[in-house]
């Protein structure tokens, strides 16, 4: 039986299983067994979000349209963040903006408060008109923002990125060039979804983000090419369902999978990944989590005549 | 407050006119109260439908857990030939169950959840249904035999109107106008009223955000305020 523990940037977990940031509310649902919890993205102004309908299912996923919805800095800070200190596990608090001042007043705050153990700058939300994604899509903007956040805070940094750009790799390393202690990767793929009776845009924002096992290939790419590129410590999700789809995603380069929309059709999912996946890791030769990370990278020439066995 | 999560077994499906029962073997799921509601899946997870459908039951007991379906989609198809059905629930907030009087209104596939409702309410009751044709409304005589069923175009707010003012309360189950329509008419003569909403859910358990609804005048999440709200906080928001 291999060991799950995993280290985050210090932040030590009891296994490798994290919510992605707006896939969870932890005061309504409890933790589901996740070693750390992500908060759902909190920006300076509270925000109504957008016009339902929010979601359609399309296929091997869903499409979303939430729009940032969140009580605004002061209410999270003063309301939600002392609870979530009583969960029982790290909290990483994901901020949001529209300019850099206010994700650094954001950074601020968040990191003041004990419970916070890190910061998720969500440069990658499509589901809003400027700010957050217009940051994360200019390797030059990643780079300063992160830079500026990084010294406001003692706590480690993560910037949550967006696949719906033409090189991940590039955005990944303006993160880590302005100081990046890791990566958050992927954040939903842009897309829209039609009314198959009216033919206009069938969310209340128009387009939305998808996610589900229909990006997942998207993800172990974006993850793949930024650990490549960076080496940082990454949070690799996008599409996961089960425990196979973790062990890829290790392999891609990630320290620690999330979970997002799979808890959405299955809450009781954490627990039985947590329960696999020791013995999963185990029948495969390796001793712990730590080991599997970036494997995928390897050009093992010993492996292949056994892979190879069918082309020939 | 852990979330329940069963894979029942499928003891019959019939077809009610244009709609279909599905009744479930209970296996020691907690039932909760009527107006809750349940997220169905048939299990092994069918391909073409990625999310669960969130149903209220149209009753329910430790025996079985009965669901009154519009088969619409490729969700609600696969849960009409499983065999199996994964269940997670209840969730939400059910009808408030107040003493004395009731009147039932349901329109379409809203009076699905209302056996279970007419049951737990008793006999001072009167309900009133509205269709869109005959095969809709063969299901009225799962909720009560004496219902008042009126077809379209005829709206249920029409015989509701001569009932009113009804002394007791207003319990409704319907599409979005209707609702709004009949919490207007108990406003007016000042009815307490509940209503059953609707709202695409992708987790039913405040997750996703998904259901928003204008609630006291803001955006919430249907799954955590309701499905079944007090009518004002919903008149508020118009």
């Amino acid at each position: 039986m291999s060991s799950l523990h995993a280290d985050l940037c210090g932040i030590p977990l009891a296994h490798p299983l994290v919510n992605g940031s707006g896939t969870l509310d932890a005061l309504a649902a409890g933790t589901l067994g996740l070693a750390a919890f992500v908060t759902k993205t909190v920006t300076l102004n509270p925000r109504a979000g957008n016009p339902p309908p929010r979601i359609a299912e399309t296929p091997s996923g869903m499409v979303n349209s939430i729009g940032l919805a969140n009580p605004g800095l002061e209410r999270f800070c003063a309301d939600h963040l002392p609870r979530l200190g009583e969960l029982g596990v790290p909290v990483v608090v994901s901020v949001g903006g529209w300019s850099h001042d206010e994700y650094a007043e954001a950074v601020r705050r968040v990191s003041a408060d004990p419970a916070t153990a890190a910061v998720e700058l969500n440069v990658s939300c499509p589901n809003v008109e400027t700010g957050c994604i217009s940051i994360g899509t200019d390797p030059d903007e990643t780079r300063a923002l992160v830079e500026l956040c990084r010294s406001l805070t003692d706590l480690p940094v993560f910037a949550k990125l967006s696949p719906s750009v033409a090189d991940v790799a590039v955005i990944a390393t303006a993160a880590a060039e302005g100081g990046a202690d890791g990566l958050v990767l992927v954040n939903t793929v842009r897309g829209i979804a039609i009314h198959r009776d009216t033919l206009r845009p069938l969310l209340g924002g128009g387009g939305g983000g998808l996610s589900g096992p229909a990006i997942k290939p998207v993800a172990l790419h974006a993850v793949h090419a930024s650990y490549a590129a960076t080496g940082l410590p990454i949070v690799g999700m996008g599409g996961l369902a089960n425990t196979q789809d973790c062990i890829e995603m290790l392999a891609a380069g990630a320290t620690a999978v999330g979970l997002g929309t799979a808890l959405f059709r299955d809450p009781g999912l954490p627990s039985r990944i947590v329960a696999e996946l020791p013995s999963e890791l185990g029948r495969r030769g390796f001793p712990d989590v730590a080991a599997v990370r970036g494997i995928a990278h390897q050009i093992d020439t010993e492996a292949q005549p056994e892979l190879d066995g069918l082309q020939r | 407050m852990p979330l329940r999560e069963r894979s029942l077994g499928v003891q019959r499906v019939e077809q009610v006119g244009a709609y279909t029962l599905l009744v479930l073997r209970n296996d020691g799921l907690e039932v909760g109260v009527p107006g809750q509601f349940f997220m169905l899946q048939a299990d092994p997870e069918p391909a073409a439908a990625y999310l669960p459908r969130a149903l209220s039951a149209a009753w329910a007991d430790e025996r079985e857990i009965a669901f009154l379906v519009d088969v619409l989609g490729a969700g609600t198809a696969a849960l009409a030939v499983a065999s199996r059905v994964r269940v997670v629930g209840p969730l939400g907030a059910g009808f408030a169950i107040q003493p004395g009087p009731s009147v039932l209104v349901g329109g379409g596939i809203g009076a699905a959840i209302l056996p279970w409702l007419a049951r737990t309410v008793g006999e001072q009751r009167r309900v009133v249904l509205g269709f869109r044709s005959e095969a809709h409304a063969i299901c009225a005589a799962l909720i009560d035999p004496e219902a008042t069923v009126v077809l379209d175009p005829v709206l249920v707010t029409e015989p509701l109107a001569r009932m009113m003012p009804v002394a007791g309360t207003v319990y409704a189950c319907g599409p979005d106008p209707m609702l709004h329509a009949v919490a207007a008419l108990c406003a007016e003569h000042h009815v307490p009223c509940q209503l059953a909403m609707e709202a695409a859910m992708a987790c039913g358990y405040g997750a996703c955000y998904g259901c928003a609804v204008k609630i006291d005048g803001v955006w919430k999440r249907l799954c955590v305020e309701g499905p079944v709200l007090e009518a004002g906080r919903v008149l508020a928001a118009r």
